[in-house]
């Protein structure tokens, strides 16, 4: 039987059964935690299954999903297995990223499930990523893109939203609107009615429905999901679906109101729609059998995660990068890398980011996978420096991608595409505004391989420019900041210090299986040098001496490099002969070049831009002295940026940043410390 | 199959939780889903109820608290 402007009776089964295996294995998660047999921070989704449960009726399974920590229901509806499911919820090795996730990291590529988050509005920048690489590959598949009311009220919304419509998006935007955004109510958090009203905003048509009603969800979603796979572009959705308890398991319910949290629960979503189907004319036994069978497979899936094994120890290590041998002092005395022979290629004399502009060329002309996007990247503008400057003309503004000011969605475009398998290169303008992306480019850039437990990676390079020690740029265009993402594994982190080096280090990075973050420093911008015009690559992770020397091994990276060789040009008329290491790379980090080179003198300093203070000089120093104390014949010294922020006047800005005189003083002292 | 039942850790920062009330006596044969005993955590209270059928030794005594983790029956699975 069918009703008059609904689904059918047949329909709305599937998507009761859909919603009662999410019961049920909400249900058994609630139940392991009740009676004490697991414990952990859960986020129940009671109230909200008919959401998912109606808008996959319409998505294939190469379609995309991402969710947030509140965000079973979601998993189960798309596909995931629910014996992997309970397993990563007991951080168990059969789990869907073998313990390492989690409840709030579930991935599973394999239906399509990419990213579960556990940060609010996350979802949305990563969204318009899986959108792009659609859209590209034409490939019809379109995004489901959840978040909750809270989500609504953070920047990445605006700016997610903005760049989907501006680019036609096949997503649809899902705001589960449960109306609480952890233990604060949707109306003291937003004078809006709704959150599809501000679909308006971004010229994207909204709609709200009732999230608990099936023919509801499923007509909105079916218009939004077909209006999105033929390239109608974007819809914020807006499910009305109160939830049924307090913010996380066990946690209390007096922020809600109760007269609201009562209605809600009686009855709940489920017993409505079986209550409908019966009065549909399904029978009785035939709704108990689907109960049943949901409870049986819940029961089975915990059976099965409770006898799997725990990850050993040594699965610790494993997925932080595609290769533990990127992580810092792993290697033991095993090269990560050979340096390239680059003496026979032809070259041109070019400058810095001419060299950069020829690698991105020559990256685009071999690999369409590779694209480009940033603020003001394509033609006429060409980047700052120039340094993209005729890109979109030649590989076309599909492939060149200049985007609004939104840095949240630039990295989130990159992350998601590059999960899609592309290899995008967003850019920073400058290295300061990372800290408004900071959160895209550490918490999930870095983290997705290693929470999916490998079933994801992020190949992603994020090219910036460290503007500092070039004049008169200020507190907020002038920091050096690669010590942050140093700090932050499963980054890797490139600094070159000339034109050759910055052409092949960039190479290597766009086809590094890793998040690669490629600082390059606009002082030496207009720096020439004999370049190999064919494309090389320079592994990640092989320091380059650049001056051999015996008495006193300078330590660098970026532009102090040039410095550094100035000054030890210098020291040799004062007869110390010093060897200058250009790290090239902090992540992966040649600890070999550096330990073998103070073995040798006996004597270090080391000289960087940023922040002298908790800097990288900090971390080898202290790795020297551990490793070579008794042999030491002086005190490691650090030279860094002052303790100031950047400063404007040039009378200050040439002691906050190292400078020739300063490693000199620095340098002599050291060689020639006694004790 | 017999499982500890314990104290559940309802929260991050959660230490504890108080017996309130048995719902079976000792000994005690209950279906899947039937309450065994209502506990006291910081922020709620729960009725922590029968994953499958079985029978309730009791462990802890009402009115007492308890750390998160400590037995507060032991529950044998019947057929």
């Amino acid at each position: 039987m069918t009703p008059a402007n609904g689904l059918p009776a047949s329909k709305l089964a599937e998507i009761y059964r859909t919603m009662v295996r999410i019961a049920a294995c909400n249900e058994k998660i609630e139940q392991l935690l009740a009676t004490g047999a697991a414990q952990f921070q859960y986020y129940p989704c009671r109230g909200q299954e008919t959401i998912p449960a109606a808008i996959s009726m319409e998505l294939r399974s190469d379609d995309y999903v991402l969710t947030t920590y509140r965000g079973i229901h979601d998993v189960v509806a798309k596909g995931t297995p629910m014996d992997e499911i309970m397993a990563e919820i007991l951080g168990r090795m059969t789990g869907t990223s073998k313990g390492k996730g989690g409840p709030m990291h579930l991935s599973d590529p394999n239906c399509g499930l990419m990213v579960t988050t556990g940060i609010v509005g996350a979802t949305l920048p990563i969204s318009t990523g899986l959108g792009l690489a659609s859209k590209i590959k034409s490939s019809g598949q379109v995004v489901i893109c959840n978040f909750g009311d809270g989500a609504a009220n953070i920047g990445a919304f605006g700016e997610s939203l903005n760049m989907a419509s501006l680019w036609n998006l096949p997503i649809v935007f899902v705001c589960q609107n449960n109306r609480y955004a952890e233990y604060t109510s949707f109306e003291e958090s937003t004078r809006m009615a709704s959150v599809a009203e501000r679909a308006a905003g971004y010229s994207m048509p909204g709609e709200s429905v009732d999230g608990t009603d099936p023919n509801a969800v499923h007509a909105a979603a079916s218009v939004a999901i077909e209006r999105a796979r033929n390239g109608g572009g974007p819809t914020l959705l807006e499910c009305v679906a109160h939830r049924l308890q307090g913010h996380s398991f066990g946690s209390d319910e007096t922020h809600m109101d109760q007269g609201r949290l009562a209605a809600a629960r009686a009855p709940t979503p489920i017993q409505k729609l079986r209550q409908s189907l019966i009065d549909l004319g399904v029978g009785e036994a035939e709704v108990a059998k689907i109960d049943d069978e949901a409870r049986a497979e819940a029961e089975a899936a915990v059976a099965d995660a409770l006898e799997a094994p725990d990850p050993t120890a040594s699965e610790l290590f494993v997925d932080v990068f595609e290769d533990p041998a990127a992580i810092p002092y792993s290697g033991g005395d095993k090269p990560i890398g050979q340096e390239p022979d680059l003496s026979t290629l032809p070259t041109e004399r070019i400058n810095y980011n001419q060299a950069i502009n020829q690698a991105f060329d020559q990256a685009m002309a071999s690999d369409e996978r590779v694209i480009l996007m940033g603020e003001d990247i394509a033609d006429p503008a060409g980047g700052v420096g120039k340094i993209t400057a005729g890109l979109s003309s030649k590989y076309g503004t599909d492939r060149v991608l200049a985007t609004p000011i939104s840095e949240q969605a630039i990295v989130g475009s990159a992350i998601g595409a590059a999960m899609a398998g592309f290899k995008p290169v967003p850019e920073i303008m400058i290295d300061d505004f990372l800290m408004v992306c900071m959160d895209q480019v550490a918490n999930h850039a870095a983290k997705l391989r290693y929470m999916s437990g490998g079933r994801t990676s992020v190949p992603i390079t994020i090219r910036s420019a460290n503007a500092g020690n070039v004049g008169r740029f200020g507190s907020q265009h002038s920091q050096s900041l690669e010590t942050w993402l140093a700090h932050v594994p499963g980054m890797k982190v490139v600094l070159p210090s000339d034109p050759i080096d910055a052409k092949g280090l960039l190479l290597s990075c766009i086809d590094d299986p890793d998040p690669c973050f490629y600082l390059d420093a606009m002082r030496l911008y207009y720096n020439e040098q004999d370049v190999p015009t064919p494309a090389y690559k320079i592994p990640l992770g092989v320091a380059k001496k650049r001056r051999e020397g015996s008495d006193l091994s300078i330590i660098s990276y970026s532009w102090p490099v040039v410095e550094c060789m100035a000054a030890a040009e210098e020291l040799a008329e004062l007869g110390i002969d010093a060897e200058v290491i250009d790290l090239r790379t902090l992540v992966p980090l040649d600890w070999q070049a550096v330990k073998s080179s103070v073995a040798k003198t006996k004597r270090a300093i080391i000289v960087h831009a940023a922040t002298e203070f908790c800097g990288f000089g900090a971390e080898l120093a202290a790795k020297l002295h551990e490793e070579l104390h008794g042999s030491l014949a002086a005190p490691i010294r650090r030279l860094g940026a002052a303790y100031s922020p950047p400063p404007f006047a040039l009378s200050l800005e040439k002691h906050h940043f190292p400078t020739l005189e300063g490693i000199l003083e620095l340098a002599e002292s050291t060689a020639k410390y006694s004790g | 199959m017999k499982i500890t039942l314990r104290v559940p850790k309802s929260a991050v920062s959660s230490q504890q939780g108080q017996l309130v009330q048995w719902h079976v006596q000792d000994g005690g044969i209950v279906n899947a889903g039937e309450p065994i005993y209502t506990i006291e955590l910081e922020k709620s209270t729960l009725d922590v109820e029968a994953p499958f059928k079985g029978k309730v030794r009791r462990i802890a005594d009402v009115g007492e608290t308890y750390p998160v983790g400590a037995p507060i029956a032991e529950f044998e699975k019947l057929d």
